[in-house]
């Protein structure tokens, strides 16, 4: 059952007092209090997490004791906290923010998805903004760690594809706006390597190629690159949690060992420059700013990033939050308009991300004659129709969740 | 008889003053040894968030869940299961790596006590300048030197050994032993340089003149009385290279040189099922437990038969 005020059962005071009792029993001093009592709060049934996907869209429920905060508020003028991905947001940006917002914005990074929501959970850090993704950002919802936005704070969220304003997994974008989208590909040294994957009937095939020995990547990540293996096999449910295609993902994997040598690595974007690696599963936006760490001499000719033409390739997007207990909530909703503003999104993308922001404003079209994405990385540009058609990775049960870490653990113990 | 009676009293007053000396140490391991410790069982042996999936430690000894436990344990005692394959691993590449700067450290810190004269001070300061900057810089510094147009191809090519570039970093166990040698082997040459330096000459003396060789001499005499130093180099480095994670990390990066450390890593930061991650740290710490249980009765061993 879900603990939402309108589709309870109960009463609202015995709804306030479930929810509260719900509340004491998250928190671990109270699991602390609880196992010394030796009670245990089993009259406490969690709410059930609503799995979102492209196919099935949530609306993401409301609390009463989680309110958003109301309209027509003065920005606070303490100093702005934002915890994000390491070079995920041009330090300009923040510069521009404070100065015209007169207030100091600090910055602080997280490695993983996992390290994030780990400390976001635990309640105990006060951040302002922060950047969940697609299949996390459902359990800190329900968990009560993001506050519901304020829209009126957020006039800019009209600059975005009308898709992403409704988006499938928070409808009506009640607690996230976008920042940014990409696809997962397969970015490649075009003066390396003799066949790319092009050349391939299947392009997935390319990481078995062993002309690519020791230099062939992918990336580190448990759900990314096991989804390229369902792909080459024809499975475009990159999000399920059969036992036989979990099994299949893996062998594909670890038959990747003998094969080539496969190397692990989410550095793609200084990678394949470098010519560490040749071949090398890839986010679009880390082909985009691949560019930009080419050594002297090597034109942008040597990059080059393979999506399916036909667009069923892996596809994401990632948005920005509010924790619950941010210090600066009225400040936070500026920052996101902020970010959501035309000419802001385009610099923080061109000059320093890479990532492409969901702005309509932004012609993918002329991404190329404006030098932004050199010609041998068109493919890198993500088109709001590439939603329709690409996979999303998703929140997954916590078995098949469980499921796909194992296997993941058992090719990275290389078997 | 009153004045040895006294003798104790004061005795007992000091007793009390040099065990208070302790209480810091004391109160150090209780907060940053004895209760993480606990917290990290407690975690192994709780539970997850229903909603959040972050770990839900337990408290309570009377109600852990040993579920992580079975996991772990099933995995580290079924042949050619993950967890086992990794452990064998680890166990092999920190036996040759200590192996290793135990061969290289020995001469260099025998070399440093007898022969380093006035410059024994300045040769020590040489061989630990290095290593001022971080473990993780001098890795970043292999990697470069080691890449295909890195220094070690480009004189291992000038000297005729290699045709073409030799593609060092395409995750091959060499690499991966060589840093963990490179970055643990001052750590062995520091006990090692203290105690080689602290023997009694005239030992030497001894044995030479009744009539052992210069070999000799070394085998019955330096080497016993050195075997704390080298027990105590192995336990500083061997232990600290059971938990390394980031030298494969860097150095190769392929799943075939992963470390127990690597599903540490995995398990703690890469996902929802931290208890698991808890409990190989544990598993962990029990081995080398036993491998320091070793290691003290080692010790004191070789010191009972120098009559130490």
């Amino acid at each position: 059952m879900t603990l939402h005020p309108r589709e309870s059962r109960y009463g609202r005071p015995e709804f306030l007092r479930r929810s509260a009792a719900g509340l004491v029993g998250l928190s671990s001093l109270s699991t602390l209090l609880a196992a010394c009592g030796g009670s245990n709060n089993a009259e406490f049934t969690p709410p059930e997490l609503k799995l979102a996907s492209p196919d099935n869209p949530v609306t993401q429920p409301l609390f009463d004791d989680n309110p958003a905060i109301a309209s027509g508020l003065d920005p606070e003028n303490g100093t702005l906290r934002i915890y994000n991905w390491n070079g995920y947001l041009d330090p300009k940006i923040k510069k521009g923010f404070a100065k015209e917002y007169g207030v100091k914005v600090e910055e602080t990074f997280f490695n993983t998805t996992d390290e994030a929501v780990q400390k976001i959970s635990s309640g105990a850090i006060d951040y302002d903004v922060f950047f969940p993704t697609e299949d996390r950002v459902g359990r800190l919802i329900l968990g009560k760690r993001l506050q519901p936005l304020n829209l009126d704070y957020v006039p800019n969220l009209k600059n975005v594809w009308p898709s992403f304003q409704d988006p499938w997994y928070d409808k009506g974008s009640r607690y996230t706006v976008p920042y940014m989208t990409w696809t997962t590909g397969i970015g490649y040294r075009a003066d390396k390597i003799q066949k790319t994957p092009l050349d391939y009937a299947n392009p997935y095939e390319i990481y078995w190629d062993e002309a690519n020995r020791g230099k062939t990547y992918l990336l580190d990540d448990s759900r990314d690159a096991p989804a390229h293996m369902l792909l080459k096999n024809g499975i475009t449910n990159i999000n399920t949690e059969d036992p036989k295609d979990i099994a299949l993902a893996k062998n594909e994997l670890k038959s990747l060992i003998g094969a080539v040598n496969i190397k692990l690595s989410t550095d793609d974007y200084t990678n394949v420059p470098e010519g560490k690696a040749w071949v090398h599963q890839m986010w679009s936006g880390s082909a985009v700013s691949a560019q930009w760490y080419l050594p002297e001499g090597l034109g942008t000719d040597a990059l080059g990033y393979w999506f399916p033409a036909d667009g069923h390739g892996t596809i994401g997007s990632d948005m920005m939050a509010i924790p619950k207990n941010a210090k600066n909530p009225v400040l936070a909703h500026h920052f996101l308009n902020y970010l959501l503003d035309n000419k802001n999104g385009y610099s923080n993308f061109t000059n320093y991300v890479g990532y492409q922001p969901p702005l309509k404003s932004l012609d993918p079209d002329k991404l190329v004659s404006d030098g932004v994405v050199p010609p041998s990385l068109k493919t890198a540009i993500v088109r709001e129709s590439d939603f329709d058609r690409g996979f999303a990775i998703t929140e997954l049960t916590p078995t098949g969740q469980a499921d796909w870490l194992n296997a993941w653990a058992e090719f990275k113990a290389g078997v | 008889m009153s004045e040895p009676k006294r003798g104790v009293k004061a005795d007992r007053a000091g007793d009390g003053f040099w065990a208070g000396l302790a209480l810091p140490g004391v109160v150090w391991l209780c907060v940053f040894f004895l209760l993480p410790f606990y917290v990290v069982l407690c975690v192994a042996l709780g539970s997850v968030d229903p909603i959040l999936l972050t770990p839900r430690p337990e408290w309570n000894p009377l109600e852990w869940n040993t579920s992580a436990f079975e996991f772990v344990f099933d995995g580290l005692f079924t042949p050619g299961a993950a967890f086992e394959t990794v452990f064998v691993r680890t166990f092999f590449y920190v036996a040759i790596a200590t192996t290793l700067s135990l061969l290289i450290a020995y001469p260099v810190a025998y070399y440093v006590a007898r022969y380093g004269g006035r410059w024994k001070g300045l040769l020590l300061m040489g061989l630990i300048a290095p290593f001022f900057i971080s473990y993780l810089m001098r890795m970043l510094a292999w990697i470069n030197l080691l890449q295909d147009d890195g220094w070690v191809n480009k004189v291992l090519i000038w000297l005729g050994i290699l045709d073409a570039p030799h593609n060092w970093l395409d995750g091959r166990a060499s690499s991966v032993i060589l840093g963990l040698v490179y970055g643990y082997v001052p750590f062995m040459i520091l006990p090692l340089y203290a105690f080689l330096d602290r023997i009694d000459r005239r030992l030497l003396e001894a044995a030479r003149d009744l009539g052992a060789s210069p070999f000799e001499a070394f085998r019955m005499v330096t080497l016993p009385l050195s075997m704390p130093a080298i027990l105590a180099g192995i336990a500083i480095i061997a232990l600290p290279m059971f938990g390394d994670y980031y030298t494969p990390d860097l150095l190769s990066g392929a799943p075939q040189t992963s470390l127990i450390g690597n599903q540490i890593n995995l398990y703690i930061r890469g996902g929802q099922q931290e208890p698991v991650g808890a409990a190989l740290v544990v598993a962990l710490m029990l081995f080398l437990t036993v491998l320091m249980g070793y290691y003290l009765y080692a010790t004191v061993r070789s010191q009972r038969r120098l009559g130490g």
